[in-house]
């Protein structure tokens, strides 16, 4: 029982993160129906703008703020950074595609996404870097429920996860721009007429979707994963996944989508096989993909002839 | 066509269709270039090719040439597939490579001690076609209902579990075993492969190699030549254009997709097959994404869905990388590139030498100001090896810290390019020198050194500059599509 | 020849067609008129394959149709155009005709890879047909035009094309969506002529959604009105045309008294 506890907690961790960028992949959708490969790499831009916070203010063994302020600090220039970063990459590399064939705006992200990679690569090197967050948080600190055992930084992230979803949806339902980007994703050009102006909205989406996916990087680099240039393609391939599982497009969708995506990803690791624990994700994604082709929580489209 | 427009009455319907073609003509020497290109048909044009590739393999015997032209033919192979996929079909499949891994792999296998099977070549080599082909059918199953963005993902995902699978099964405990067996040899891949026996002769050289592409290519451009001109390849054009209409003309379009990955994969099956047998060994990390993105790159720069486009793109891709590696010949090219560039945005002759002459005024001007600052320099001897730093060393700055200032510079040059992109038409005079000279420093004091990161930056840049200029390729057709 | 029982369409709470009874006879021309979303076109979508009904029965020859794909709703016999004109843009104009014999020739990819004699005499007739079927359009659609990519076309052109590409699937039914919409008079009186000359010519029975009156007088045999999902009228033009429910239908409700 305590293991399969402890998978789950671990599951709901991973899940947290994969959510997190699995809704910029479903907020950019939803406007825009762009698949914004390059979403990945953004994650990993937001993990590398943790880490050098982090040696900003001192290093994970002598800080110079308390670490909770550093934390805090982390998180939010990295969001701020990798938001402001989703502006540019939408206003340089989409932009000028919007009117063009489908395919452009995915050749134009899969360029988009060579280049923030290789010009990590050029900028910081290939060394693999971590948070070295043990050096700050003891791994002791934490506490156990019954047999299972959580550590602090695990609860942090799945708390701090769950309530920038939690502001998401609030901000989608009540905000006028999230009102706007509802409007649009239902029917662009009756949103324009509306005299909604498109063009604050999409940049508004991209700086919301891209600093999601900023956190889970930095969240990512405090679970003691290694901060690297090509770190962000496996976790942005998962996070369109989750997107896809829950229905692209649907916000509540992309956060079941990621939790479930990580609960059955740990569960396998743990009870099948570490190796082959990919390959599981990628048979759940095809199963969704056959027997409800929209997603569990997608709307069925109708086809215009 | 264009020589009968004269004959045309002004203002008749044939007259007013051609006005754009009229319009679109160019003059001076780029008209006459334009007016010859026309004059040749496409039969000449491969036929020319043909002959050059025949003279290149009777007279050419070095053998890191023919090594290059080897993996051309491999890599072609690979361009004319993915444009069966995507240029035809309209399918974006991001798992193309991970076929023609398998194809390798299913060669090193059946061809080599690891598993100690050593199948003739006559057998391998059309039951890896098969089976490769088979695969491909299995993956285009789940597919079949997909949109091209969720193809794409699948596939892309398809191509990342080909690559875990290949590593992990370094040990598979088989049910009823105890000790576990070494299928793919994990990263270290499988080494020792038999050489390919065809025509009763053992491959021993390249140049044996060399010949089997060339034949091979031949017959494979001579298909899809066809292919692409009669039923299947109208059809598949059809799904490209319009699913919905062309399923209401009783084309299944379904099959034609599925069709579609089908020969695509065998393609590139047959092309790993080769590939191994050259290298006579297999490795993992050889088709992985960045060999994927290079040869989307070829046939985007090519033009989609045009066959002499892929045919320049896998030149221009695979032949590249080649010459970026020697910082002589790559120091060389950028300049001429640079050059070309400021003059095709400057249009004319006068604007192009006003940037130059600005462009190296810059140069000494900020040698001065760096000179007078006492800042520390490289020791010239340790960075002017080839002929052009060696020329450069007395016009450009530079400072003892290259990748400190190197990275600095990169990101200066990244924002100052995407700023001229949006920048007003009377600033963009002003900035063109700039930052040309930002582009020389960050190549000679960075980028030289780092020259597969290089290439891969030059690649997505392209992908992304391409989209946005000219979507359609060199050798495309613009395209015209109803949202 | 095509055979609609108590055929429902519902999207969501919306009902686009509700126990719709319709009966095309051989060698017929029937209209179908009705105001914007009165379920002109989700009738066509639903016969030719697109959408599958909600309930009731699509009969062609007195086999059911309902739920088959459009590829096999087609090559049973169905052809249509669209409203919106749905051509495959950057082919050239005898391309587009070529693709649409698909289902009737038999070369696969090895025949026509390998220049096999079938497969080249297949081409050759493919081709004569297709310039045929283009030629049916008088001087509109052809020599120059052949070659040149579809989306040069003009919007009358457009529509011309999207019928003889419908031809070449040698259908026993055309299913017509619009086909005067956007034309001048005389290319109206044009494509009247047509329409007349496709049944005459082409031994076909003939469903046309068309919008404008003169057309539908100068080529329906019988016309059918629909509102909101349901036949308010069937009959000859003029008694369609001035029947109550068909006058308030288009004009809204009291029109008919004041008139």
């Amino acid at each position: 029982m305590g293991y399969l506890g402890q998978q789950l907690v671990n599951g709901l961790t991973l899940g947290g993160i994969y959510a997190l960028i699995a809704l910029g992949y479903s907020l950019v959708y939803g406007v825009l129906q762009i698949l914004n490969f390059a979403h990945g790499d953004v994650y990993m831009v937001g993990a590398f703008i943790g880490y050098f916070v982090e040696i900003a203010l001192g290093g994970p063994s002598h800080t110079k703020v308390p670490v909770p302020v550093m934390i805090f600090i982390m998180f939010a220039v990295s969001m701020i950074g990798t938001g402001l970063l989703g502006i540019v990459i939408e206003r340089f590399a989409y932009r000028p595609l919007r009117k063009s064939s489908r395919i452009a705006p995915l050749i134009s992200a899969l360029g988009v996404s060579i280049l923030l990679q290789n010009a990590a690569l050029l900028l910081f090197s290939a060394n693999i870097r971590t948070y070295d967050t043990s050096s700050f948080i003891p791994s002791t600190a934490g506490f156990s429920i019954g047999s299972v055992n959580i550590d602090s930084v695990r609860f942090a992230v799945l708390i701090l996860a769950m309530l920038l979803m939690f502001t998401l949806s609030k901000w989608v339902n009540k905000t006028q721009v999230g009102r706007a980007m509802r409007a649009i994703a239902v029917d662009r050009d009756a949103a324009v007429m509306m005299g909604i102006d498109i063009d604050r909205v999409i940049r508004w989406t991209f700086f919301v979707g891209a600093a999601l996916a900023g956190a889970a990087g930095v969240m990512n680099g405090l679970l003691l994963r290694g901060v690297s240039n090509g770190m962000g393609f496996i976790p942005g391939l998962k996070g369109f996944t989750a997107a896809v599982i829950g229905g692209i497009g649907s916000i509540p969708g992309a956060m079941a989508g990621g939790l479930l995506l990580g609960v059955v990803e740990s569960l396998t690791q743990g009870y099948l096989s570490t190796n082959f624990s990919d390959f599981y994700t990628f048979i759940l994604l095809i199963a969704v993909m056959l027997l409800r082709p929209n997603g569990l929580f997608g709307k069925k489209a109708i086809v215009k002839a | 066509m264009s020589e009968d427009t004269s004959k045309l009455g002004i203002g008749t319907d044939e007259w007013v269709a051609q006005h754009e073609k009229r319009l679109q003509r160019r003059s001076g020497a780029l008209g006459i270039v334009d007016l010859l290109n026309q004059r040749v048909s496409n039969k000449v044009r491969y036929s020319a090719l043909g002959v050059a590739a025949i003279v290149f393999g009777l007279f050419v015997h070095n053998l890191y040439l023919l090594r290059i032209a080897s993996n051309l033919g491999v890599f072609l192979m690979m361009t004319l597939g993915i444009n069966i996929v995507m240029g035809f079909a309209g399918l974006l499949d991001l798992g193309f490579v991970a076929f023609y891994g398998f194809g390798a792999y299913a060669y090193a296998l059946t061809s080599s001690s690891q598993l100690n099977q050593h199948w003739p070549t006559y057998l391998s080599v059309p039951a890896i076609v098969i089976a490769t082909a088979f695969l491909g059918y299995l993956v285009s199953l789940p597919s079949r209902r997909l949109f091209g963005d969720y193809l794409a993902i699948v596939t892309l995902f398809f191509g990342q579990i080909f690559i875990q699978l290949v590593l992990s099964s370094d040990s598979i405990t088989f049910p009823g075993h105890t000790d576990s067996t070494d299928i793919t040899g994990g990263s270290n891949g499988i080494p020792g492969l038999d050489p390919f026996k065809l025509f009763g002769r053992a491959f021993k050289s390249t140049s044996d190699y060399y010949w089997l592409l060339l034949i091979v290519i031949t017959l494979l451009l001579i298909a899809v030549v066809r292919v692409n001109r009669t039923r299947v390849g109208r059809a598949w054009r059809t799904v490209r254009e319009d699913p919905l209409a062309s399923q209401s003309m009783g084309i299944k379009v379904n099959n034609l997709k599925t069709l579609a990955f089908v020969v695509g994969a065998a393609i590139a099956g047959l092309a790993g097959a080769i590939f191994a047998g050259i290298q006579s060994a297999v490795f993992i990390n050889g088709f992985d994404i960045p060999l994927l993105t290079l040869i989307y790159a070829a046939v985007i720069l090519g033009g989609s869905g045009s066959i002499p486009g892929s045919i320049i793109g896998a030149f221009v891709m695979s032949v590249l990388p080649e010459i970026l590696r020697v910082q002589n010949y790559s120091e060389f090219l950028f300049l001429a590139v640079l050059v070309i560039t400021i003059g095709v945005i400057g249009k004319n002759w006068k604007k192009l030498a006003i940037n130059i002459v600005s462009l190296i005024a810059i140069g000494y001007f900020v040698k001065a100001l760096f000179s007078l600052s006492h800042m520390t320099t490289t020791p010239t001897k340790t960075w002017a090896i080839a002929p052009v730093s060696k020329a450069l060393q007395y016009w450009l700055v530079l400072p003892a810290n290259r990748i400190v200032w190197g990275n600095m510079a990169f990101i200066a040059l990244v924002a100052l390019v995407a700023y001229y992109s949006i920048a007003h038409e009377k600033i963009k005079p002003w900035l063109l020198p700039i930052i040309a000279y930002i582009a020389i420093f960050v190549w000679e004091d960075r980028l030289v050194a780092d020259a597969s990161t290089t290439r891969q930056l030059i690649i997505g840049a392209m992908l992304v500059v391409m989209m946005i200029v000219r979507p359609q390729g060199f050798l495309g057709k613009t395209r015209v599509e109803v949202l | 020849m095509l055979e609609l029982k108590k055929l429902s369409m519902q999207f969501g709470a919306l009902k686009s067609l509700s126990e719709l009874d319709l009966t095309v006879n051989k060698g017929e021309i029937v209209s179908v008129i009705g105001p914007n979303g009165a379920g002109k076109t989700t009738l066509f979508n639903v016969v030719t394959g697109i959408y599958t009904p909600t309930s009731g029965e699509v009969l062609l020859d007195g086999k059911s149709i309902a739920g088959k794909d459009p590829a096999d709703v087609n090559r049973l016999g169905i052809a249509r155009t669209f409203q919106n004109v749905r051509l495959f843009l950057n082919m050239s104009v005898i391309e587009n005709v070529m693709a649409a014999t698909y289902a009737n020739t038999k070369s696969n990819i090895f025949s026509s890879a390998l220049g096999l004699p079938g497969a080249r005499r297949e081409e050759k007739a493919v081709r004569e047909r297709a310039e045929e079927l283009l030629n049916f359009f008088g001087s509109r659609l052809t020599g120059y035009r052949w070659e040149q990519p579809a989306y040069s076309l003009s919007y009358a052109n457009r529509r011309r094309l999207e019928i003889a590409r419908a031809l070449a699937t040698n259908p026993k039914v055309l299913l017509l969506d619009e086909p005067a919409a956007g034309m001048n008079p005389k290319e109206t009186q044009e494509i009247t002529d047509v329409i007349g000359r496709l049944r005459a010519e082409k031994d076909l029975t003939i469903l046309v959604i068309e919008h404008d009156m003169h057309v539908v007088e100068g080529i329906s045999d019988r016309v059918i009105a629909l509102d909101h999902g349901v036949k308010i009228a069937e009959g000859n033009f003029d008694s369609v045309a001035t029947h109550p429910d068909v006058v308030e239908a288009y004009l809204g409700k009291g029109s008919a008294d004041r008139k």
